[in-house]
């Protein structure tokens, strides 16, 4: 019985000296084993009295389990050191990320006008409105018949024009082009915007290009109102700025749409009160719409009589550059990586 | 174009509003007003006064209080510096609150102790002289009190500056009448005009009658529409009266003499340009209208020598041509200081005639730019009478020779239209409910007739707004729009059929295109100019040069065509991005032309670095996107027989070795090429640049399917054999996969490439593994032998062997 007592304490002591797996074991069999003391007590038990078997008996298994609970939490221990021990050896340098490494340049993202005409279309896409495409290089009844542009019209002189030398052809001056096609393919009601590049023969600066983009807009129904347009360009644009925007239309001249219009936003900078972005008269012009002339819808099979419409054209490059504060056009077609690293997605 | 206020003035009684506020009332009922000037403003707030007494300044030596008459009951004491300063003397005085031209606004102040309100002036404070001596001396006769403004006669204006463009469609507003029509029913004002019928009977009254010293012969070819002639004799050409010249140069004239001023004053009153001859120089007692039909010099007024057409108009006399009809004269018959006898011309001239000579010669003047608006020739007979009218006005002495010479082209004159527009559909157009009277009130006030009936407008519209601007109902809708204001119309969302939208193919095709190149190959999307030139074409050795897409008026040689690929620009950009980036990857999705209707949607991806050859790299990324787009498509060798218009093979820019086809649906739509290190010469550039282009024109539009269909997990197990080959080094390790082909076991379900060992210079080892397995049942270590048996045969055949 002093034995067994002593046992529990014995092993304990022991095992703080054991560091391997093997030493580990070979404990065990030492205490456990059959010549080991718990063993030899239990042979001793033949001669005690049933009264002292019982007490004993139970008191030897109460010693061997809490050693071999001992054992296991060892083995525990001994086991993750080993693993670490390994882990150590295999460390790699978690500080060498890409980030710290000289791979040339390692931005990856998507052009800056893709960017703002993606968020757009989506916008357009969410209001039921379809996003079209066309040529660049058109003729002269997309460019300008269609749209009420006859060859006499002083209206295109407003157009700098890159004509082909057939005199035929010619590149593209608005998205315009996309409403004639985009007409002649459907039957109303419709809406559709056309996203994409245009080009005039312009001399380039910080705000003027050869090349640039725009989103034409229309919808064509029946008894659709100024006040429709309004509600729609209104609603476009707050959804473009993220805040309640206000709008204002003018009449302005575009032998594409009558009445046509100018749509001022209330400047996003002073509010109103007049700074120097809108040079101090609380507006600033945004964007040309109107209601389709009937010439328009004629020349897009639609009968003028029974339908009207609605059409709109918005300059992105100018979105773009007012959005993240670009000074000059023209880094847009650069290629320039310094550029287009800085609208990087990672 | 400017517009005086001033002039308004005379038509209409504007209403007291602040410059800014008249302005932005036109900018929304008509066109934007880009700028408002406030001419010698300041010159209403500066006084003739009288010196009364002086006396020295209590604190000062150099200083005078003195004491002013400004024509008030009461005097002022103001403190003086300057040295001229007399008892009664008159001189000009700057009241508190006065800015003036050096940009100083008076307050009151004390100088040295003294209280000063406002400040006696020197011709330099009033930016009269650059330096004087002293104040300003005026004439002892004027009245104390009266205005510097009135004293000096000069013109305090307000001008709006608008945009020629925005006038484009409106002939009817080239002059301050047609101007003042517009504010009047912006303000909802009467209209003044003087040009009433008593009017044309008074100046008719002035007319003669009998045979006139100068003909007019017009030819019905030519551009002429309506043509007014009158001769005048006893004409004094002098100075100009300061109320004509002040309106002149406020809108930005420069006065020339009498007889011009008046010719150039009328044309910005009445918006009709007209032509003033010294009738001496006039060879002979015609003149003639005609088409050229002949090519010929002619020196215009500004002594430039321009090349006419034979489909020219010109005036000409029997000897010479004397005008560019509706353009401009030429000096031969133009009048001077010694003109004694005039002819006047007031015509008309068909717009597209002479915006097509006048765009030819880039000769842009004040009056071809109204004629190609499309004039009124009903305006010609009043334009006439009101030269007339100042005529005499400035030279008393005038005497009108003869009677007016009338020619007018009946059939093509501007006619009144009458039109039948219902209320309610102005009402629907506007989406606002505005009332009948309201709508009558406009018309009117835009001098439309108008009478409503069962709710139906009948509204005549006058002459000189049907040329061009007016034919449509939509054209009457936005008479009443504009002038009620469309700011005043609220917003409200259409009644619209609930139908699903989504992005076409194309654009679904194209935006996967961009995700995957940025977010899988780590790629920047860059743009560049669908435009070329020659220049980069032969420097990037690109054998198309697209000759047959020239255009006819570029801007510079360097984008003087379409890009028959996007390549050149994909070389360019990078040899300017190498300088900044050792390593770098781009991709454009944008467009290449190989015609007429023959646009192309083309995709360039560019890995570049210094260091070594990125093409596997490009490989994986091809494979991966087309994999990512559901085409299926290989890779193939240089071929002969099957030409590559992506990447031509006699291009130079095409690499030895680095170089694939990506076939898809049996055509060649795509390539993969290093660049040759010869191209990559021209441009300066040392490195390694691979490029890939598809061209995506017929895959973007075809049907994006869900190609994915399940099969489920196998139940039994596979087994896998390893081969190992030796082959010869320059032998590409994939051929051994390639040369698996011609075997038919459908239980080979998986071959690769586990190794690639070099044994020495010229061979190496190539270990594959095949994976086999059945769906049904555990395959015996027989068929397992039977099926490694099969792959040995069907390599050896390849000519391909086992390591021994």
């Amino acid at each position: 019985m002093q034995i067994l007592e002593s046992v529990v304490s014995d092993f304990k002591a022991e095992l703080q000296t054991i560091t391997k797996t093997p030493d580990l074991l070979n404990l065990k069999a030492k205490f456990l084993g059959k010549q080991g003391p718990i063993s030899e007590v239990m042979k001793n038990l033949k001669d005690a009295t049933v009264e002292e078997k019982r007490l004993i008996g139970a008191r030897a298994n109460e010693v061997k389990t809490a050693i071999e609970e001992l054992f296991s939490a060892k083995m525990q221990e001994i086991e993750l050191q080993e693993i670490n021990e390994k882990l150590s050896k295999d460390k790699v340098d978690i500080s060498l990320t890409d980030s710290v490494l000289d791979l040339g340049l390692q931005a990856a993202g998507f052009h800056p006008v893709t960017l703002v005409q993606q968020e757009i279309e989506d916008i357009f896409i969410s209001m039921g409105f379809e996003v079209l495409d066309g040529p660049h290089i058109e003729d002269e009844f997309h460019n300008f018949e269609a749209l009420n542009i006859p060859a006499t019209h002083p209206a295109r002189d407003m157009q700098d024009t890159f004509w082909f030398a057939d005199k035929k052809h010619l590149l593209r001056t608005h998205t315009s082009t996309i409403q004639v096609r985009g007409m002649l393919e459907r039957k109303p009601p419709f809406r559709f915007v056309g996203p994409g590049k245009v080009f005039r023969c312009e001399r380039t600066d910080a705000s003027h290009e050869m090349v640039f983009h725009q989103l034409e807009g229309m919808m064509v129904g029946e008894n659709i109102s100024v006040g429709n347009l309004i509600y729609f360009m209104k609603t476009l644009l707050t959804e473009i700025f993220k805040k309640e925007v206000e709008v204002r239309l003018r009449p302005g001249f575009f032998p594409f749409v009558e009445p046509g219009f100018e749509l001022d936003i209330r400047c996003l900078i002073c509010g109103g009160k007049g700074c120097s972005v809108c040079k101090q008269v609380g507006w600033v012009e945004l964007l040309p719409c109107g209601m389709v002339h009937p010439n328009v819808l004629r020349a897009g099979n639609i009968d003028p009589e029974k339908y009207n419409g609605f059409a709109f054209g918005l300059g992105l490059d100018r979105l773009v550059m007012m959005k993240y504060g670009i000074d000059d056009i023209r880094h847009l077609h650069s290629g320039d990586l310094r550029f287009n690293s800085q609208f990087k997605s990672f | 174009m400017l517009i005086s206020l001033n002039w308004i003035k005379d038509f209409v009684n504007l209403p007291e509003l602040s410059p800014k506020e008249i302005s932005s009332r036109f900018t929304l009922a008509t066109a934007e007003v880009e700028d408002v000037i406030v001419k010698n403003d300041f010159l209403k707030k500066v006084l003739v006064v009288e010196v009364k007494s002086m006396k020295p300044h209590p604190d000062s030596d150099k200083l005078n209080l003195v004491t002013i008459n400004y024509g008030a009951a009461e005097t002022k004491e103001i403190v003086c510096g300057a040295q001229n300063v007399a008892v009664g003397l008159k001189v000009p005085y700057a009241q508190n609150g006065t800015t003036l031209p050096n940009g100083m606004t008076l307050e009151p102040k004390k100088i040295r102790g003294v209280l000063s309100e406002g400040m006696l002036c020197s011709e330099t404070e009033l930016g009269m002289s650059a330096e004087s001596a002293g104040l300003m001396i005026l004439d002892p006769k004027a009245t104390p009190g009266t205005t510097m403004g009135e004293y000096l006669q000069a013109d305090t204006d307000v001008l709006l500056d608008v945009d020629n463009k925005s006038l484009t469609h409106r002939p009817d507003l080239w002059g301050h009448l047609g101007l003042a029509r517009e504010f009047a029913a912006a303000f909802n004002l009467p209209l003044k005009n003087p040009y009433n019928d008593s009017w044309t009977k008074k100046i008719e009254g002035t007319l003669t009658t009998g045979a006139a010293p100068i003909k007019v012969e017009v030819d019905p070819a030519s551009s002429c529409l309506a043509y007014y002639g009158l001769s005048l004799s006893n004409i004094e050409v002098g100075e100009t009266p300061a109320w004509i010249k002040n309106r002149l140069e406020a809108v930005g004239l420069r006065s020339i003499n009498s007889i011009v001023d008046i010719s150039n004053y009328v044309m910005t009153e009445l918006g009709l340009p007209n032509h003033i001859f010294d009738r001496n120089k006039i060879a002979g007692d015609t003149l003639f209208i005609k088409k050229l039909n002949a090519e010929t010099e002619f020196v215009t007024l500004d002594e430039t020598s321009r090349k006419l057409t034979d489909s020219d108009t010109v005036i000409a006399d029997k000897e010479k041509n004397l005008v560019l009809a509706g353009i401009m004269g030429g000096a031969s018959a133009s009048v001077d200081s010694n003109t004694k006898n005039i002819f006047i011309e007031v015509a008309n001239w068909d717009a597209p005639e002479v915006r097509k000579t006048s765009v030819r010669l880039g000769l842009r003047t004040d009056s071809s730019q109204r004629f190609e608006k499309t004039l009124d020739s009903n305006l010609c007979y009043r334009t006439l009478l009101r030269l007339v009218e100042l005529i005499r006005e400035v030279c008393p002495n005038a005497k009108i020779e003869g009677s007016v010479s009338r020619y007018v082209r009946e059939d093509k004159l501007s006619r009144e239209l009458t039109f039948n527009i219902a209320h309610s559909l102005i009402n629907s157009r506007l989406g606002m409910d505005i009332e009948s009277s309201r709508i009558q009130g406009i018309f009117e006030s835009l001098d439309f007739k108008t009478t409503l009936a069962n709710g139906v407008f009948t509204v005549v519209v006058p002459t000189y707004r049907t040329t061009k601007d007016i034919y449509c109902d939509a054209d009457l809708v936005e008479e009443i729009g504009r002038m009620i204001g469309y700011d005043n119309i609220k917003p409200v969302s259409p009644v619209m059929g609930i139908k699903p939208v989504r992005l076409d193919q194309k654009k679904v095709f194209h935006r996967k295109i961009q995700d995957f190149l940025v977010n899988h190959a780590k790629s920047l999307q860059v743009m560049t100019y669908p435009l070329i030139g020659k220049d980069l074409l032969t420097q990037a050795m690109w054998p198309v040069m697209n000759d047959d897409l020239v255009l006819v008026n570029a801007l510079s040689v360097d984008h003087d065509r379409m890009r028959p690929s996007a390549i050149p620009h994909a070389i360019e950009m990078s040899a300017t991005n190498h300088k900044n980036y050792d390593q770098f990857s781009f991709f454009e999705l944008g467009r290449s032309y190989a015609g007429f209707e023959k646009e192309k949607s083309q995709l360039v991806i560019g890995l570049f670095s210094k260091k070594k050859s990125r093409f596997v790299e490009l490989e994986n990324i091809v494979e991966k996107l087309l994999s990512s787009l559901n085409i299926s498509f290989n890779f193939a060798a240089p071929s002969n027989k099957f030409k590559n218009e992506l990447v031509p093979s006699e291009w130079a820019g095409v690499h030895p070795h680095e170089f694939q086809n990506v076939q898809i649906m049996g055509k060649f739509l795509g390539a993969l090429t290093t660049v040759h290190p010869l191209v990559l010469k021209n441009f300066k550039m040392k490195g390694f640049l691979s490029l890939a282009v598809i061209d995506l024109t017929d895959l973007e539009s075809r049907e994006q399917k869900d190609k994915v269909k399940y099969t489920p997990i196998a139940k039994f197990p596979s087994s896998s054999c390893d081969f190992t080959i030796v082959m010869k080094q320059e032998t590409p390790a994939a051929e051994v996969l390639a040369a698996l082909k011609p075997l038919k076991v459908k239980e080979l379900k998986e071959k690769c490439i586990v190794d690639v060992f070099s044994l020495n210079e010229s061979e190496k080892t190539v270990t594959i593994r095949t994976t086999f397995s059945n769906e049904e049942k555990t395959l015996t270590s027989e068929e397992i032998k039977n099926f490694e048996a099969q792959v040995i045969q069907v390599l050896e055949k390849a000519g391909f062997f086992l390591r021994k």
